[in-house]
């Protein structure tokens, strides 16, 4: 059991999202770096899908009340488990009464720490994942607080060694700015001078940049659909409303909208994406679909080289 | 009446489009195609959703590629998407609304109607499930009366409370969740729309039937 002493703005449970019930408007939410996620759960010998912790915004304190494994990642953070300092994508055995401490995120926009067993909270339409807008999900439908107890699942029976560490040439180029697109649905409609637009120059993430989608700022894309009848959007689909200026769907966009849509981000690159903050730039790469999901299951083949090094050094 | 086609929507899912302009015909066969994907339960699919003009399909590409995909889903989309094609589980729907919404007396003037006729038109309406979106078992009804029609307000609400019975354009709708709104609120139902944690916990599917009926 984990509990909040200092919690920061932002904290809840999330998992890879539902899968089931976009028919009945229901988003996928889910993690906003769906790999740090899946990697972390690897390296504490979950399954990969199991629910975890999103932080962002600010520091905070967790108390953990009894001995555990743990590994954090995504965002880059100062954290400290009673005093020492605790390296990313590494596998951390801890004692009962130990503090995780993280102070201020100092790159990237959402941190992630998995557990041995994963978060145990209730199974809705498929998922432990939060949906705030819903609010329900993950902590009760809500942002995790300071006095909240979290418990964990079960231990899986395979877990890494004390201080194995993901190869870091399996990770995403969080540094890199370019993040490869695929077309999207009405990408015929946009004109090539749009095009030059959007693939030629860089954009910057604006203010306006959450779990329902990231605002970018620079080049305005033209065009004059207006909004068409709406149709169903996914994570990492970029629309473009009519005044140009184009917006990136995220984990808790609706599941339909009538803004044309350019292009979709590749989900090997959504972790890079997502992990922009705002004043940082982008710069977007087209490939086709066939090299898209290559390079995601690409993506899956390294999670794969992660767990078998993880379990060769147990 | 086009052939279908498919596009891809990002690395795992597959727009299939019916068309280019929205029609009561071509809604059909979006909604019976939709129907006829989910029937097929097709391997490695995980959702299915219709909208006005397509239906994506959700999949699992470490499984399967686009190109391995899209003309299974093709196949039973050009099949399936007749006009004549029956509707699956299409359900009639009865909502008890009590009309008392802030907007009533607004909308009534607005239209150069009484509150009595707002209440009667909207009562005597047939209406269908085009689509279910904006927020979790949101349903955006068609056949409201054309003395109805009404543009939505200039200044959305920060917060409509969950069960308000609103119009906006040609469309009626309530409001499954506490949301921001800019829809005419005109009366309210206690009709659960949207609950998580019911099977299924959305009330409306698109392709359904509903009336509303005064509460008792």
């Amino acid at each position: 059991m984990i509990s909040v002493t200092r919690a920061p703005s932002y904290l809840t449970v999330q998992d890879l999202g539902r899968e089931h019930s976009r028919a009945f408007g229901v988003p996928r939410a889910g993690a906003m770096d769906r790999f740090a996620l899946q990697a972390l759960n690897t390296i504490v010998g979950n399954a990969t899908d199991a629910a975890v912790l999103e932080w962002a915004l600010g520091g905070g304190t967790l108390k953990l009340e009894t001995d555990c494994v743990f590994a954090l990642g995504g965002a880059r953070a100062r954290a400290a488990l009673s005093g020492d300092d605790v390296p990313p994508f590494t596998t951390i055995y801890a004692s009962a009464g130990d503090e995780l401490t993280i102070e201020q995120l100092t790159a990237g926009r959402f941190l992630y720490i998995a557990l041995a067993g994963g978060i145990d909270v209730p199974v809705i339409l498929g998922s432990r994942a939060t949906y705030l807008p819903g609010r329900f999900g993950g902590y009760a439908g809500r942002l995790i607080a300071r006095g909240d107890s979290i418990q964990t699942g079960d231990r899986p029976t395979m877990i890494p060694a004390r201080g194995f560490v993901c190869p870091a040439e399996l990770l995403p180029n969080y540094g890199s700015s370019v993040v490869r697109v695929t077309r999207g649905t009405h990408a015929d409609m946009f004109s090539d001078a749009a095009w030059r637009a959007f693939t030629g120059a860089e954009f910057i993430v604006s203010q306006a940049a959450d779990r329902t989608g990231y605002k970018l700022q620079g080049n305005v894309l033209p065009h004059s659909m207006g909004s068409l009848p709406s149709d169903v959007g996914c994570q990492g689909a970029i629309q473009v409303p009519g005044e140009g200026t184009p917006i990136v769907l995220m984990a808790d966009a609706p599941t339909v909208g009538g803004y044309p849509k350019i292009a979709v981000v590749a989900e090997a690159d959504l972790p890079i994406l997502s992990q922009r903050s705002p004043g940082e730039v982008v710069r977007f790469e087209l490939i086709t679909i066939e090299q898209s999901q290559r390079a995601l299951r690409r993506r899956a083949s390294d999670l794969n080289t992660i767990r078998s090094a993880g379990a060769a050094s147990a | 009446m086009e052939a279908p086609r498919t596009e891809p929507l990002g690395d795992s899912a597959v727009t299939i489009m019916f068309g280019t302009e929205r029609s009561p015909e071509l809604l059909k066969r979006v909604h019976s195609a939709a129907a006829s994907l989910l029937a097929a339960s097709i391997a490695d699919v995980k959702d299915v959703v219709p909208a006005y003009l397509s239906v994506a399909v959700f999949y699992d590409s470490l499984q399967k590629s686009y190109g391995e995909i899209a003309p299974t889903l093709l196949a039973i989309a050009r099949r399936t998407a007749l006009p004549a094609a029956r509707m699956q589980a299409s359900r009639a729907h009865d909502i008890p609304v009590v009309y008392d919404g802030p907007d009533l007396d607004l909308v009534a003037s607005a239209l150069g109607l009484t509150t009595e006729e707002v209440v009667a038109r909207h009562l005597a309406g047939h209406y269908s499930v085009d689509l279910i979106g904006f927020v979790p078992g949101f349903a955006y009804l068609s056949g409201l009366d054309p003395a109805l029609h009404l543009p939505r307000r200039t200044q959305p609400r920060p917060r409509v409370p969950a069960g308000s019975v609103a119009i906006a354009g040609a469309q009626t709708g309530v409001y499954p969740l506490d949301t921001p709104g800019g829809w005419h609120i005109i009366g309210r139902t206690d009709a659960v729309m949207f609950d998580p944690v019911r099977d299924p916990p959305a009330l409306l599917r698109a392709g359904d039937t509903a009336r509303f009926a005064l509460t008792r």
